[in-house]
């Protein structure tokens, strides 16, 4: 089975495929994404800033810290 | 649920460790990096020694940026931001330091073994079986302390960086382990088990993935994380960089043959990987712009502070990186830019310029939190932005001008495309020289960045106190709205079972017999049918099966591993069931001799592939150059592939008998006494060190164990094979007018040389005894 897959001129079989499976993919995940829930995608944007650091570098306090 | 809350304390000592490892190695690679290019412009700085070669410290400087510079960063970067994103302390502080000292075990046992030739020169793989294995244990480390860490966590959800980094850590131990599978033969030497166009197909599978799961996936995850913590505000879109993980860990495992196109390698792979190469266009500015669009609003903050700066220059070096990609994986693109220094200016774009930004605005960010204390000089941090970014710019810009000024004149002919315009190689070598010495100064300028943060974090940390960041989380976790995954609950769901029959369906089509053709289309057209319909009455069954997935580390860890191994196995497999000697057409390698297998791995300890390729692409200017294509038959006992990646001297596909054996001794004794205005070392020591004849027998027994069809040989014939052609090139070389012990090394490398290029036509099937052998 695997001669054809070789030794054939089917090139454009390949690229059509890959194509057509890429793309199935890169359509449902896309779908799936848009229909997160607003407070979902809020929720997990927003997950590095559950954890408290210094403002800025310039704000370094060690309040925030413990040794 | 207790309302009692715990006080987390994390283990930011281990981050610590690796950013200071970071700074350091960094500094080592890109060292190495500026003499390497100095040698290319001046041979002399060579020093005539052999572990001071170029081609033995070019290796050095690729594993050292790789797994020195960006893993130790890579890991600092996660190791940080996980724990809080989790909100658990590291599972094991044994495992972490486990981690740590054993990474740098290995980097420093590649620092000593790869300068003395100890190598197995595939790209990227070059270190000796030993250190390999050492690689898997602290890798496992790794994911055994990472996962764990998951499982104790404190935090429900997993946030798309963590997904990044589970990506990282299941792909890198797939590709490792599939392009490191070797026979030892010594404690120091092994053989791949991958030979000719399956071992070719295998280490860029490897390869363009290291550059996707190691330099990629978790530096991006880390963009995830530190890029939205600097600017101060969430990512641009969270859906988008959902969109994004899928997309480009599904696209990119497929795209590594892009990097034999024009080859050997069959049509069909070459296909695949140019289509999937192009389709990363799409996935990778998603991300690209997601990063960027978060610093909204916050753009005047980029002007002052010098995190921000290196984190927008570092994304857009990805854009840059990931546009040039695809664009040089289109067929007639590379017909041009392959084997040239564009190649070399996409790939320090990645390199320097986004692993390299994205690394210094982490370890800018980072220390004055690490340790408490203010950053030195903020000053100090801007002027290494402006001197590293004219660096790598300056880099870049000569690489492309001289990778596009060479490939042109490689291609250029007249008389209507039948003779070449610049025959002599060394014509478009020395064209470009101007080029390469302003890489040096681009480097240089990078390199003097690198050495102000340096300074700068000395400075800051000088008197400093180490602190650890803390969390205060509920004693027992909070219950998750949205309930877990078991592993099988993961698999046996409508849509995974979907989609695994429509792909088995899909493939009995594509390769099936004529029954199997159409039970194929019949069964794939059902699945889409069936599977519509039940989402159609069961959507929030879909939906809900994707929403516990995200809060469910191991299965979602599994799928991922599903979806990058779907294309390994689908190019692998027909590769290397197919593609053996006994299927091959046209012609077939004929098996080395004992001593020119002696002098192939002379070739190979030298690292002589860095520079001169064995494969002359289905080109007319290559086979105007150097002769008829190269077929796939004719590599096929080779283990390792010598295809190459890089010309910076003369393919030698067709080399043997091309030259008498003393203009080989001379040329390898002093390139420039027969080729003036050549920037190849000096190979002296081939000329006083001896071949190791003995190890012969056992190397012949492994090679034999591969699948090579070498007759039956007791040792004692074997090592009178050798002796007998080592005393043929000798006399030659004495009637010549040199004089060289048969013993010494430069014999048996001629005796490799001059056998390249030879093959018997295919005329029945079966390979041939050892034919080369009666000669």
């Amino acid at each position: 089975m695997f001669q054809r897959l070789i030794l054939e001129d089917s090139a454009a079989i390949y690229t059509v495929a890959a194509f057509s499976v890429a793309t199935s993919i890169f359509v449902t995940v896309a779908w799936r994404a848009l229909r997160m829930g607003r407070a979902q995608v809020d929720r997990f944007a927003h997950l590095p800033f559950e954890t408290e650091t210094p403002a800025s570098q310039h704000e370094c306090r060690s309040e925030s810290s413990s040794h | 649920m207790s309302n009692q809350k715990i006080t987390v304390e994390f283990n930011d000592k281990i981050v610590r460790q690796f950013l200071l490892a970071t700074v350091v190695w960094a500094a080592v690679a890109m060292l190495v990096g500026v003499l390497i290019a100095a040698q290319l412009n001046f041979w002399q700085l060579n020093f005539n020694t052999s572990w001071l070669t170029w081609s033995r410290l070019r290796p050095l400087h690729t594993n050292a940026a790789i797994f020195a510079f960006v893993g130790n960063m890579m890991f600092a970067g996660i190791y940080y931001s996980t724990q809080r994103l989790v909100k658990a302390r590291l599972a094991s502080d044994f495992l972490s330091q486990f981690h740590f000292w054993g990474w740098q075990a290995i980097i420093v046992a590649a620092a000593v073994t790869l300068p003395f030739g100890l190598t197995r020169s595939k790209e990227y793989a070059e270190l000796i079986w030993p250190i390999n294995l050492m690689v898997v244990v602290v890798w496992v480390v790794f994911a055994v302390n990472f996962f764990w860490t998951l499982g104790r966590r404190n935090e429900p959800s997993l946030y798309v960086a963590i997904w990044f980094y589970i990506a990282t850590i299941v792909t890198v131990a797939m590709l490792y382990i599939v392009n490191h599978l070797s026979i030892p033969t010594s404690f120091t030497h092994s053989y791949p088990v991958f030979g000719g166009v399956q071992d070719a197909l295998v280490q860029w599978w490897y390869g363009h993935n290291a550059v996707a799961f190691f330099l990629t996936t978790p530096i991006l995850g880390i963009m995830y994380y530190f890029l939205p913590k600097a600017a101060e505000r969430p990512v641009y879109s969270y859906r988008l960089s959902v969109i994004h993980f899928w997309s480009l860990v599904f696209v990119y495992i497929w795209a590594g043959p892009h990097h034999l196109l024009n080859t050997a390698l069959p049509n069909w792979l070459q296909t695949l990987g140019m289509t999937f190469s192009l389709m990363l266009w799409a996935p990778s500015w998603g991300g690209m712009l997601n990063g960027l669009l978060t610093l909204r609003g916050a753009w005047d903050k980029v002007r002052t502070d010098p995190v921000l700066k290196f984190f927008a220059a570092g994304v857009t070096f990805y854009g840059m990186a990931t546009f040039e990609g695809p664009l040089l994986a289109i067929r007639s693109v590379n017909a041009l830019a392959h084997y040239t220094d564009w190649i070399i200016a996409h790939v320090h774009i990645g390199t320097l310029g986004w692993n390299g930004f994205m690394a210094a605005g982490m370890i800018y960010w980072l220390l004055p939190r690490l340790w408490s204390k203010p950053l030195y000089s903020t000053a100090l941090a801007n002027l290494h932005f402006w001197i590293g970014l004219v660096g790598i710019l300056l880099y870049a810009s000569a690489m492309w001008t001289s990778g596009i000024t060479q490939g042109v004149m490689l291609t250029a002919a007249t008389d209507n495309g039948t003779v070449l315009a610049y025959p002599n190689f060394l014509d478009t070598l020395n064209a470009i020289r101007p080029m390469m010495l302003m890489r040096v100064i681009g480097g240089a300028l990078y390199l003097t960045g690198w050495l102000l943060l340096a300074y700068n974090m000395v400075r800051t940390i000088r008197g400093a106190r180490p602190v650890n960041g803390s969390i205060e989380v509920y004693a027992e976790p909070a219950g998750t709205e949205t309930a877990g995954l078991s592993l099988l609950g993961s698999i046996f769901n409508p849509p995974v079972l979907f989609s695994v029959l429509a792909f088995a369906f899909a493939c009995a089509w594509m390769f099936g017999g004529d029954f199997m053709k159409i039970a194929g289309i019949v069964g794939a057209l059902f699945c889409i049918v069936a599977a519509y319909l039940h989402y159609e009455s069961r959507g929030r069954q879909w939906a809900a099966w994707y929403d516990r997935l995200l809060v469910t580390a191991m299965p979602f860890t599994v799928l991922t591993l599903i979806a990058v191994i779907a294309g390994g196995l689908i190019q692998i497999i027909p590769t290397v069931v197919a593609q053996q000697a006994s299927n091959v057409e046209d012609r077939r390698q004929i098996p080395y001799t004992p001593l020119e297998l002696a002098g192939r791995d002379l070739y190979v300890s030298d690292g002589c592939y860095l520079c001169h390729s064995q494969m002359i692409r289905t080109l007319v200017p290559d086979v105007l150059r150097y002769g008829d294509y190269s077929r796939l038959g004719e590599s096929i006992y080779d283990h390792p592939f010598q295809w190459g990646s890089k010309r910076n001297g003369p393919d030698l596909a067709r080399v043997g008998g091309k030259y008498p054996n003393i203009w080989h001794l001379r040329h390898l004794q002093d390139p420039r006494s027969v080729s003036a205005g050549s920037n190849m070392p000096n190979f002296q020591w081939l000329l006083t060190d001896a071949t190791d004849l003995a190890i012969l027998p056992k190397k012949i027994a492994v090679m034999r164990t591969l699948g090579v069809p070498y007759p039956p040989m007791s040792d004692a014939m074997v090592l009178a094979n050798a002796r007998a052609q080592a005393a043929g090139i000798a006399e030659d070389l004495k009637a010549a007018g040199a004089t060289v012990a048969p013993d010494k090394q430069v014999i048996a490398l001629i005796a490799y040389l001059q056998g390249l290029g030879k093959f018997e036509p295919v005329q029945h099937k079966g390979p041939e005894q050892g034919s080369r052998l009666n000669d």
